[in-house]
C-alpha cells in the first residue's frame, strides 16, 4: 500500500484481466483492517483504534478506541475562544458510516 | 448486509446506544432491521441528571439514522470473523459493480 | 460528426465531469468539504459516490496546515468540489 497511484496508473495501463483488481478508495480501508485507523467524524470527534469491520457505507467496528472530542468555549464577556479536548477510552464501538469524513492509518499521520 | 448480521448474533447483549443529540441510552438488545433500526428492553439513560426525561420508559425503538455509535461488550464481538466477513463484503461488492456498471457510477 | 471524432475532441476538451475527473488521476488536486476544511494530495482513485482516495494528504482549515496524512479516504458526501492544485 505504498503507491496507490501508481498501481491504478499500471492497472490502468494494462489490460482488463479478468480477475482485475479494481483500485477504489475504499481499498484503502479494505487495506487498513486490523489495523489501528485514525477516523475523522462530524461534530469536531476524533476516533483512533483497530478496525475490525466495516461496510460500503462506512459503518466500522473498531476495538480499543480512543475518541477525542473538541469543545471550543466562547466567554461572552472578554469575547475570547478556548479550546479544550475531551478524551475517552471505550473497548469495542460501532460507528455509523453517514457521520465519517475521513479514514486514515494513524501511523502515518503526523 | 454486514452489520444486520452482525447486530443480529448481538441480540441479547448489553449494549449502549449513543444518539447524534448526545443521548445515550443502554439497554439489552431485542432486535434489529436492516436499516440498523434497533429495539432496546430494561433501557437507562446513562445521564439521568441530564436527560430525566425517559426515567419511566422500560423499552424503545431507536431508528437506526440518528445514531452515532453503539458501545459493545468485547467478549462478545469475534473480531477475526468480522474481519473475514468485512473481506467477504467488501469482495462481493466489488464484483456487483463490475457486474452491473451502472447500477453504482463508477468514475475511474 | 462521426462517434470517433467526438471521442477524440471529448479527449481533448475535457467535456464531461467524468472526463475531467480520469484526467487528473495521479495528479496533485485541492479538495474542499463542505464544512470548509481544505484537503491538498495527490489523488489516487475515486468512485461514483466521489469518495477520494489521497496520498500526501495535508489538511487545512481556515487555510492553516492542521495535519498530514500518508493515506487518507474522504467519504464522498462531504466533498464539495475537487480542483487541480
Amino acid at each position: 500500500m505504498t503507491d496507490v497511484a501508481s498501481a491504478n496508473a499500471a492497472a490502468a495501463a494494462g489490460p482488463t484481466s479478468s480477475f482485475s483488481m479494481v483500485e477504489e478508495p475504499l481499498d484503502l480501508v479494505r487495506l487498513s483492517l486490523d489495523e489501528r485507523i485514525y477516523v475523522k467524524l462530524r461534530g469536531d470527534r476524533e476516533l483512533r483504534g483497530r478496525l475490525h469491520a466495516y461496510d460500503q457505507h462506512l459503518n466500522m467496528v473498531l476495538g480499543e478506541v480512543e475518541e477525542t472530542i473538541t469543545i471550543v468555549d466562547v466567554d461572552e464577556e472578554s469575547n475570547t475562544q478556548s479550546v479544550r479536548t475531551v478524551n475517552r477510552k471505550v473497548p469495542m464501538l460501532f460507528v455509523r458510516g453517514d457521520g465519517v469524513i475521513l479514514v486514515s492509518p494513524p501511523s502515518r499521520a503526523s | 448486509m454486514l452489520f444486520y448480521s452482525f447486530f443480529k448474533t448481538q441480540v441479547g447483549q448489553h449494549v449502549t446506544v449513543e444518539l447524534k443529540n448526545d443521548l445515550a441510552i443502554q439497554g439489552v438488545l431485542e432486535s434489529v432491521d436492516q436499516f440498523l433500526n434497533f429495539k432496546l428492553k430494561d433501557i437507562k439513560v446513562v445521564d439521568e441528571e441530564r436527560y430525566p426525561h425517559m426515567l419511566s420508559v422500560k423499552n424503545c425503538f431507536v431508528r437506526g439514522s440518528v445514531v452515532r455509535y453503539v458501545q459493545l461488550s468485547p467478549p462478545t464481538v469475534d473480531t477475526a470473523l468480522l474481519q473475514d466477513a468485512a473481506r467477504r463484503e467488501a469482495q462481493s461488492t466489488q464484483q456487483m459493480q463490475q457486474a452491473k456498471p451502472n447500477v453504482a457510477p463508477p468514475v475511474a | 460528426m462521426s462517434e470517433q471524432q467526438q471521442q477524440s475532441a471529448t479527449a481533448v476538451a475535457k467535456k464531461t465531469p467524468t472526463d475531467f475527473l480520469n484526467h487528473i488521476l495521479g495528479r496533485r488536486v485541492f479538495v474542499r468539504l463542505n464544512s470548509g476544511i481544505d484537503y491538498r494530495g495527490v489523488l489516487a482513485c475515486l468512485d461514483g459516490y466521489m469518495n477520494i482516495a489521497l496520498e500526501q494528504t495535508e489538511e487545512y482549515v481556515d487555510g492553516e496546515l492542521r495535519n498530514r496524512y500518508g493515506d487518507a479516504f474522504i467519504r464522498g458526501n462531504n466533498v464539495l468540489y475537487i480542483s487541480t492544485a
